[in-house]
């Protein structure tokens, strides 16, 4: 994987969007501009028109006023335009460049960081450095609006100028520091408030456990405190703002005061004349917002440049697999596992002939769990090696491993779509025409074709209807389809969160099914269903991969029973092979895993 | 279950109004004493623009210098006075807002936590979370931020027009010139920005969730060669979000387009007025000075104003969500509450179903002695966990009586222990320290007696392993529990709510067949000393119970100890055995 730093994530961003920027900052500064010469031009009304009452001063000047006007809002309404898109787009291009490497055949970047972290990186994060591009025009805006507001101010007079200059950022340093102690007061009461603001739903969430156990009471008494507690927090942080914001306004009322003290007496003494001193007092509220901007595009591009870094160090992961040779085909099957050592394994070798159903147990279920990871190519062996058809896996493209040996993993995740989206790959359109599969005879006949069958997994007769078909019959999603409403075109919620834990496990194991791949690896794929259901799957799994290589990781004695062979792992080594019956007579150790 | 939809109800706008004041009233005095000091700091906070007009006065009058001081004094105590008058007020505001928002999520809480199960799920389980959670943020937003900004520029806004009319009437008049434009805009807005604003959360959360999604499913995504297509589902959400964000940042900026045509329109009407005025010597050059520095001070609070428009509005239509649950009336209480004789469990030709051409249950009939237990064996849809639910209370049979202790399920002592109690296969982890997780089941329970019961439940080891011990936060954003740990402790929870009667729904399954040998044990020492009844997905729990029933489409097929029934030719329930111990009988079909 090629290393990014954040710097080189923050200049891709920025180079990408340099166009908008740059048509940003320059309209942003007409905006700056405009704002900065209102004042301005009411102070030169008063002087020119209002004092010397010429109606022609008054109309030159409100049509200037105009002017005025038309260049800030149409600045403001395109710079402000160009520079959202600039920064929603950044921020699009890096969500779906992390996706990517997320997604990416090699792995390596969800290693060690939580999906939520994740996705907050590509939200938030990628959102971050997007407003980079919003915050670099609007800087470079403010900082022009403070050069034409001295020019400006220092023109009309040296020291008044000078006043105003130095003394806005000076005043609003002195309100930062009056108002710091109040603000990070607020900040520890966000804590408390954020608690109850997720409490609420929290407890809804969990309305269901709580009315199994009758807490309804104890939860509203519970959810009363908190909400006590939160009200007296909120009050504290909301007073420490209050007392914030008058410090603010104080301080700034006196700003001007002085403004208007040393103005007032300049102007008295006939060194500057009214207009000016008007323009200044403007001036001086004028630059309060250029200022105030510019600390917000300082403490976005410190963000911006954070966000960068954890981008960059996604982007950057090791991959966790390597390995990129084709896959030499066609597969026949055939699946050898040789001093294979990882999480808790320990020189663990298997022989799995190509057709056959073998069986695994793991004494540990987290050996169970290594050696799916190995299979799935998740993580590369210590030492020791897989090979399928006499190929290892470490050495190939891991997406063509995954083409001929898939691994359906037993926290395999659902996804939001129709039942049907689920369990077809989207390359399952362009299957081989009907007559071609005909020597099919291994399609079951369908336990449940009753008029429950959904009719439109029954009446349409593309090969990738009859596939979708088989494969929910074998799994018992057939009943899951029936009780969906629009039967296989129901749509299931995210992460089919809408099923219940044994219907998801039959669609996903449907799913599995219907990839069609030469080896199938299944991990404890029934745990979640009940005791009749699983008998079906058992022997819908059976018939569906006759003459294909299928490996069942499991300890459930359902399954186990229909294996040509089983093998029992202890102490992360092979310790029996033989069939179901055997190990069951015969040791001991798998009569306690497998039927304790 | 194919249910209807049937949202839970939302509040009319006489209702939220009625439940609005029952909030106010008895904060009138707070609110009174809030307006009137914010008030009070906002007309202070208007001498300003007159004593810098009285200071341009002065100088076009030729007054010395030193004479200066005397405004610019005034000036620096109307910054003082009215910065902590605005503290001072804006604090009675947040005290007023924050404490009617605290009653009215308590009160939402309350009744929410006691609606019927059956009516939450037929309102779809999103229905109930989002109104806890968007809802009430929203509400909470705008009362805390929203509603001081907003009292502080109307305010403003009423306070400066009185300032012009004050000058001269004729200065407001000219100001008033922009309010059409105004008026004009935020109609204009109002009517685009709502269902913009909704369309554009609903595609940020779209992409929000398939980022999760994709993200959290990557090794699923990447076993099933399926990247292409999360990319493009990806890109796709992604790009939607940012085209209707950018479609709000086009309403937004013509929206202050239009507002800056009504500045100009404003600010050139008072100038000339000014100059009018002054020409025919009516007022000052100060006091048209002053007139056109509160128009141009308008340009802030006007904008505040206006924008807060629509956080009102999406507030507005959050509220009546949350009123709509916390004003439900209470459900009836039983006439005459009963408590059960012993624990024994009855349920007589119970038949239900949830759609009136569906039925579930047929006549089916359990009797359950104190202490005993039975488990519940059958394939998906065979109506296990509907009568487990019945039994519990979720939903009441369409035929039939269930009863406790020979009192009726309805007729059970609301405020009383519980009778029954209902595990099921969802496990949740309530956010918070496993002790307060712990005690939502008995709230007075000593840390002793959690200990007690988690060591019962076989989790005390763990429990005892964790980094800080009963104090641990677990749940949202703390240490996570795994499924099987977590079944524990709703089984620890069981134990210390200590029912006479407990409903077991799958409870082992979600946590694997290693984790499940684990949770059996586990179950039968919560069970001790109590009546249960098990839907049993593993045979095993079958064989533990006293009797064993195989349900098939809604009625009883089999009813029988483990033993009688492995041993029923041709049975059910033996050909389960059969398969499950692994004989060598089970048909095999290779």
């Amino acid at each position: 994987m090629p290393q990014f730093t954040s710097g080189r994530v923050l200049r891709d961003a920025l180079r990408g969007q340099a166009g908008r920027i740059t048509g940003s900052a320059l309209l942003s500064t007409g905006h700056q501009a405009g704002e900065a010469m209102v004042p301005v031009v009411i102070g030169l009304v008063v002087d020119r028109a209002v004092g010397t009452g010429s109606s022609s001063e008054l109309l030159a000047w409100l049509a200037v006023l105009g002017a005025v006007f038309v260049t800030l809002s149409f600045s403001f309404r395109f710079g402000a335009r160009l520079g959202e898109r600039a920064a929603e787009q950044a921020g699009h291009l890096l969500r779906v460049r992390l996706t990517d490497r997320v997604l990416d055949a090699h792995g390596g970047a969800d290693t060690g960081r939580l999906p939520g972290t994740l996705a907050s990186v590509a939200t938030s994060d990628a959102g971050r450095v997007g407003m980079v591009a919003l915050a670099l025009p609007l800087g470079i805006a403010g900082i022009l609006g403070l050069v034409v507001g001295a020019v400006a101010l220092l023109r009309v007079s040296l020291p008044l100028g000078l006043l105003v200059l130095l003394g806005t950022p000076l005043m609003m340093g002195l309100a930062h520091l009056l108002g710091r102690p109040l603000q990070r007061r607020s900040e520890v009461e966000q804590d408390r408030i954020a608690h109850t603001a997720g409490l609420a739903a929290d407890m809804v969430g969990g309305l269901r456990v709580l009315k199994g156990i009758g807490a309804e009471r104890a939860a509203a008494e519970r959810y009363r405190l908190s909400s006590r507690a939160a009200l007296t927090a909120t009050v504290h942080a909301a007073r420490a703002k209050s007392w914030h914001d008058g410090t603010l306004l104080a301080v700034n009322g006196l700003f001007l005061a002085i403004v208007a003290l040393v103005g007032g007496r300049l102007a008295a003494d006939g060194d500057i004349s009214v207009g000016a001193l008007i323009a200044a007092v403007g001036m001086a509220q004028y630059l309060i917002g250029p200022l105030s901007m510019l600390v917000w595009v300082n403490g976005e591009l410190a963000q911006g440049r954070g966000s960068a870094v954890r981008i960059a160090e996604v982007l950057s992961s090791p991959p966790a697999v390597g390995g990129g040779a084709p896959l030499p085909g066609p597969v026949t099957g055939r699946l050898t596992v040789r001093g294979l050592t990882h999480g808790g394994l320990r020189d663990l070798d298997l022989d799995v002939p190509a057709g056959q159903l073998v069986g695994v147990v793991a004494a540990d279920p987290a050996h169970a769990e290594a050696l799916v990871d190995l299979l799935g190519r998740e993580r590369e062996p210590d030492s020791g090696a897989i090979t399928l058809d006499g190929h290892d896996l470490s050495t190939l493209d891991p997406e063509a491993v995954r083409g001929a040996l898939l691994v359906a993993a037993h926290d395999a995740d659902l996804f939001e779509g129709t039942l049907r989206d689920n369990v077809l790959s989207p390359a399952a359109d362009a299957l081989p025409l009907p007559q071609q599969r005909t020597g099919d005879t291994t399609a079951p006949p369908s336990p449940t074709s009753s008029p429950e069958q959904p009719p439109t997994a029954a009446s349409n007769t593309s090969p990738a209807a009859e596939l979708l078909a088989t494969a929910l019959a074998a799994s018992g999603a057939d009943e899951v389809a029936a009780t969906l409403p629009g039967g296989v075109d129901g749509v299931l919620a995210e992460r089919g969160r809408s099923l219940s834990g044994g219907q998801r496990q039959r669609v996903a194991l449907a799913r599995a099914l219907a990839a069609d791949a030469p080896v199938l690896v299944l991990h404890e794929p029934t745990t979640a269903v009940d005791a009749v259901t699983e008998l079906r799957i058992v022997h819908g799994v059976r018939r569906l991969r006759e003459g294909r290589t299928t490996i069942v990781i499991t300890t459930s004695p359902a399954l186990l029973a229909a294996a040509d062979t089983v093998h029992f792992v202890a102490d992360g080594a092979l310790t029996a092979s033989g069939t179901h019956e055997q190990l069951v007579r015969e040791h001991t150790g798998y009569r306690t895993t497998v039927l304790a | 279950m194919t249910e209807q939809r049937e949202l839970l109800p939302i509040a009319t706008g006489r209702q939220t109004v009625a439940a609005l004041r029952a909030l106010l009233r008895p904060r009138r005095w707070l609110a009174a004493a809030g307006l009137l000091v914010l008030t009070a700091a906002t007309g202070i906070g208007l001498a300003v623009a007159p004593l810098l007009g009285h200071v341009v006065d002065l100088v076009t009058t030729g007054a010395p210098a030193s004479a200066i001081t005397t405004p610019v004094v005034a000036l620096a105590v109307v910054a003082v006075l009215s910065g902590a008058a605005t503290a001072w007020g804006l604090t009675l505001i947040a005290r007023l807002g924050e404490g009617a928002l605290a009653e009215l999520r308590e009160r939402f809480l309350n009744r929410a936590l006691r609606l019927p199960l059956g009516q939450v799920e037929r309102a779809g389980s999103g229905d109930l979370t989002s109104r806890a959670g968007n809802d009430l943020n929203a509400v909470a937003s705008v009362v805390r931020s929203g509603l001081p900004e907003l009292a502080r520029s109307l305010l403003a806004i009423f306070l400066t027009l009185a300032g012009l009319a004050v000058l001269d009437w004729r200065f407001m008049a000219a100001a008033l010139l922009a309010a059409p434009v105004q008026l004009y805009t935020v109609w204009w807005y109002g009517g685009r920005a709502l269902p913009l604003y909704a369309r554009q959360r609903v595609a940020v959360g779209a992409q929000q969730q398939q980022l999760l999604e994709t993200i959290g499913g990557a090794p699923t995504v990447r076993a099933l060669r399926r990247r292409e297509q999360h990319l493009g589902l990806v890109t796709g959400r992604s790009q939607d979000a940012v085209d209707l964000t950018m479609r709000g940042v086009n309403l937004v900026t013509r929206f202050y387009a239009r507002l800056n045509l009504a500045e100009f329109i404003g600010l050139s009407a008072v100038l000339a007025t000014g100059f009018l005025l002054v020409r025919s010597g009516e007022v000052s050059i100060g006091a048209a000075t002053a007139a056109a520095l509160y128009f141009h001070n308008l340009f802030t609070p006007v904008n505040i104003a206006l924008g807060l428009i629509d956080d009102v509005q999406s507030a507005t239509a959050a509220l009546v969500r949350i009123v709509g649950v916390a004003d439900l009336p209470e459900p009836a209480a039983p006439p005459a509450p009963r408590t059960p004789a012993d624990a024994s469990l009855h349920a007589d030709a119970v038949s239900h179903s949830y759609t009136a051409d569906r039925p579930v249950l047929h006549e089916v009939t359990i009797a359950v002695p104190a202490g005993q237990r039975v488990a519940l064996v059958g394939a998906s849809g065979a109506g296990k966990s509907t009568l487990a639910g019945l039994v519990a209370g979720v939903h009441e049979p369409t035929s039939g009586s269930i009863r406790v202790g020979g009192v009726g399920i309805g007729d059970l002592d609301p405020a009383g222990r519980r009778a029954v109690a209902l595990i099921t296969q969802e496990v949740y982890v309530f956010a918070g320290t496993l002790a307060e997780d712990l005690r939502l089941a008995r709230p007075d329970a000593t840390d002793d007696e959690l200990t007690a019961a988690l060591e019962q439940v076989g989790a005390a080891e763990w429990a005892a392993a964790l980094p800080e011990g009963l104090t641990t936060v677990v749940g949202e954003g703390g240490h996570r529990l795994t499924a099987a740990q977590a079944q524990q402790l709703a089984l620890a929870r069981l134990v210390l709510a200590d029912p006479a009667v407990a409903v077991l729904d799958e409870a082992t399954a979600e946590a694997g067949s290693a984790g499940a040998r684990v949770l059996e044990a586990s179950v039968v020492a919560a069970l001790r000393g109590r009546t249960g009844l098990l839907v049993a997905h593993r045979l095993t729990q079958a064989a533990l119970a006293d009797r064993v029933v195989v349900l098939d489409e809604g009625r009883i097929v089999e009813s029988g100890s483990h033993d009688e029934l492995r041993e029923t030719p041709d049975g059910r329930y033996a050909e389960l055995w059969r398969a499950w111990s692994g004989r060598r009988d089970a048909d095999r079909t290779a």
